[in-house]
């Protein structure tokens, strides 16, 4: 597998009269592979646009090695641009032109023949509303527009930041739906969102950015395994008798309520075993799979409720342990 | 090409530019109605008058000269004594005249393209060079902002490529308007000097004359497009350039001026970009200072204390500044974070 996006080390700081020096992104890494849908998740102004900018050429890193289809940017991105299909934060667009006018003339910008511009629009589902001014489109038309002008291309990286902003349920299905028909047709999907669920959906691996910093990469299921911690809920008739009973087999086991949660085993055959025989029957015994919220939230420490959550603050993970970067896909990032 | 194609149907699907258009045939249509409400052609009576007024005028120059000329040899009759002349009577010899009354001063109420043409052209200059000036600010500025570039970079990531094509297309559309604008101006004040007042003598000398201005002028219109288009892309926004302007204008050429008077610095106007316009337009600026002559009269010699810009350093100054500020905003542009 060939990596179509390389970024090591990369680092921005924002200089500002009003507020001074601001570390948008400090030292993140990300790799993504021909032919993956990647998620590209972090909570509010974790550095996810300023990653794709700064990668797109439109700010400049203050360090770090960047590559997009094998050449590196944004030195050489001209030779690969017209492979490359981006959009960045909502993009704007002239209001008082038509969208189909719209992608006419960023199709003829970019060289493109204009006949693409309807199969585009029919794509993200415009084709009806092509003809009326960009002003008059809802935030979710604009959205798909945008979506729209980064397909004109027909590209084989497609790289979209925060695309479900402002769509409707429906809408986010569509996209969804879009995302891996293209995948399926071998474009290379990165897409950024601090929507978890969204991407666990879609995405076949995920890089969790936090405070600029990367906190995990690879698979979405290893990434979910490497914080399985291998816990079983348990509904047994006396369950503080099954507790100590398991705790007496070196496992841990805490009462919640009716049902216990035990830890440490590594299979469920070994509780019912443990419990069966000594004439406890097992009602319910289900593994506790984490999901990409809880280790987003774990990772990223926005999970803590009795802590008003700061925009820029909310990535401090817990326990000091932040700065760490945790690498779960040993075979690509060790 | 195709990145200019683009720009140029972006350029005219901006509100402000066609607003801009629309302002300048209103104001060419309404300059161009009222001078044609205002003129009739002169009837023969009126002419063959107003041509005996004319010579009258002459010989009444011509005799005036030659009084002072008598009165110098001492031979003048003393019932003209009372008459004013100049100690140096070559000042009203007709000959040394720059024009001498002719038959269209006589004639109130005609229209004479001959005598008119040229301050049209200045009026018309003008507009043109407000025009190139707000339409270059506007148009970077307005895509600055809209993410109109970004999008545009997305897909064409060269900086100096795209912002290239933005600027040529821009200073070829203001070009090729303001020729067409100025063409279809000055022939609409021909025709009307022909059929509705008088076509004056229409000389070489004339059209030459006429040519020049239009011509610095078309320059002018260029520089002051490349001019907002600088200051717009430096400041990432349209008012950036109108500010800019407004401020030097306020600050410099009024405030400046001032305080250049009461320290009684040398040639001040020397310093104001409005004498260099001024100077390249007409191809020669004449400005007053006192302290030419300061010294001077020790000699006994005359002075006239009037100093002069001529149109070619004035072009360097003009040239130097738009073209310095042109390339600081592509050297910034090439570097700065577009967000
Ligand atoms: N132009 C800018 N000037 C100053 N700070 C900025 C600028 N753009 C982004 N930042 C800061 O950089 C951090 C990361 O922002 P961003 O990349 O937009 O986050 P995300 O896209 O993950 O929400 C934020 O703290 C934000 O305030
Ligand atoms: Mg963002």
């Amino acid at each position: 597998m060939s990596a179509v996006i390389e970024i090591e080390g990369l680092r921005k700081t924002f200089h500002s009269l009003r507020n001074g020096r601001r570390v948008a992104v400090d030292g993140f890494d990300l790799l993504v592979e021909t032919g993956q849908i990647h998620g590209f998740l972090g909570p509010n102004g974790s550095g996810k646009t300023t990653t794709l900018r700064a990668l797109l050429g439109l700010v400049r890193a203050d360090s770090g090695r960047m590559a997009v289809l094998g050449e590196p940017s944004p030195q050489l991105l001209p030779r690969v641009a017209g492979r490359v299909g981006a959009i960045v934060e909502s993009p704007q667009f002239f209001g008082n032109f038509t969208g189909h006018r719209t992608l006419r003339l960023l199709a003829r910008a970019g060289g493109v023949p204009t006949s693409r511009v309807d199969e585009v629009l029919e794509l993200v589902g415009l084709h009806d509303r092509g003809d009326e001014r960009v002003k008059a489109y809802s935030l979710g038309m604009k959205q798909r527009l945008a979506v729209a002008s980064a397909l004109l291309k027909d590209p084989q990286l497609l790289i979209l930041d925060e695309p479900a902003n402002g769509l409707d349920p429906a809408g986010i299905r569509e996209m969804r739906d879009l995302m891996r028909s293209l995948a399926a047709a071998g474009v290379t999907v990165l897409v950024s969102s601090h929507i978890l669920a969204e991407i666990q959906l879609i995405c076949d691996h995920v890089t969790i950015i936090s405070r600029g910093r990367r906190v995990a990469a690879g698979r979405v299921d290893e990434v979910l395994a490497g914080h399985d911690r291998h816990e079983f809920l348990v509904r047994v008739a006396e369950p503080e008798r099954a507790a100590e009973l398991l705790r007496a087999a070196e496992l841990t086991a805490t009462v919640d309520g009716g049902t216990l949660v035990v830890g440490g085993a590594t299979d469920a055959t070994v509780i019912s075993k443990l419990l069966g025989e000594q004439g406890l029957w097992v009602g319910e015994l289900t593994p506790l799979r984490p999901d990409l919220e809880s280790v987003f939230l774990e990772l990223t420490g926005a999970g803590q409720p009795w802590v008003p959550r700061q925009v820029d603050d909310s990535a401090l993970p817990p326990g000091g342990q932040g700065d760490a970067v945790i690498d779960l896909e040993r075979g690509v990032d060790a | 090409m195709n990145l200019v194609r683009a720009e140029l149907e972006r350029l005219f699907a901006r509100r402000f530019v066609q607003l801009m258009v629309v302002l300048l045939a209103l104001a060419f249509a309404v300059t161009a109605a009222t001078t044609l409400a205002g003129s009739h052609k002169p009837s023969a009576a009126e002419l063959s008058s107003a041509r005996a007024q004319a010579t009258e005028a002459r010989q009444s120059m011509e005799t005036h000269f030659q009084q002072c000329l008598a009165r110098r040899n001492g031979t003048l009759p003393p019932s003209d004594s009372e008459l004013y002349f100049p100690t140096d009577c070559s000042e009203i010899d007709p000959i040394r005249q720059d024009r001498l009354p002719i038959a269209a001063d006589f004639l109130p109420g005609v229209f004479s393209f001959a005598q008119q043409a040229e301050p049209l052209l200045y009026f018309l200059i003008a507009f043109l060079v407000l025009f190139g000036f707000l339409v270059g600010a506007s148009y970077i500025g307005a895509d600055l902002n809209s993410g109109g570039v970004v999008n545009l970079l997305l897909w064409r990531p060269r900086r100096m490529t795209v912002l290239g094509a933005k600027l040529g297309t821009l200073l070829g559309t203001v070009l090729a308007l303001a020729v067409a604008a100025s063409l279809v101006y000055l022939a609409t004040f021909w025709v009307i000097g022909q059929t509705a007042g008088l076509a004056g003598r229409l000389s070489g000398d004339f059209w030459r004359s006429l040519g020049a201005v239009h011509g610095r002028g078309m320059v002018l219109v260029l520089l002051a497009s490349a001019l907002g288009f600088a200051i717009a892309t430096l400041g990432r926004h349209t008012s950036a350039a109108l500010g800019a302007v407004a401020a030097y204008a306020v600050v410099w050429e009024l405030g400046g001026r001032l305080v250049l008077e009461i320290v009684d610095a040398p040639r001040p106007d020397q310093l104001m970009l409005s004498s260099y316009i001024g100077a390249w337009l007409t191809g020669e600026a004449r400005f007053y200072d006192s302290q030419i002559c300061r010294g001077d009269t020790a000699g006994g010699g005359y002075c006239e204390g009037f100093y002069s810009l001529t149109w070619a350093p004035s072009l360097l100054v003009l040239l130097l500044l738009t073209g310095g500020l042109t390339a600081a905003a592509f050297a910034v542009f090439r570097r700065r974070d577009l967000i």
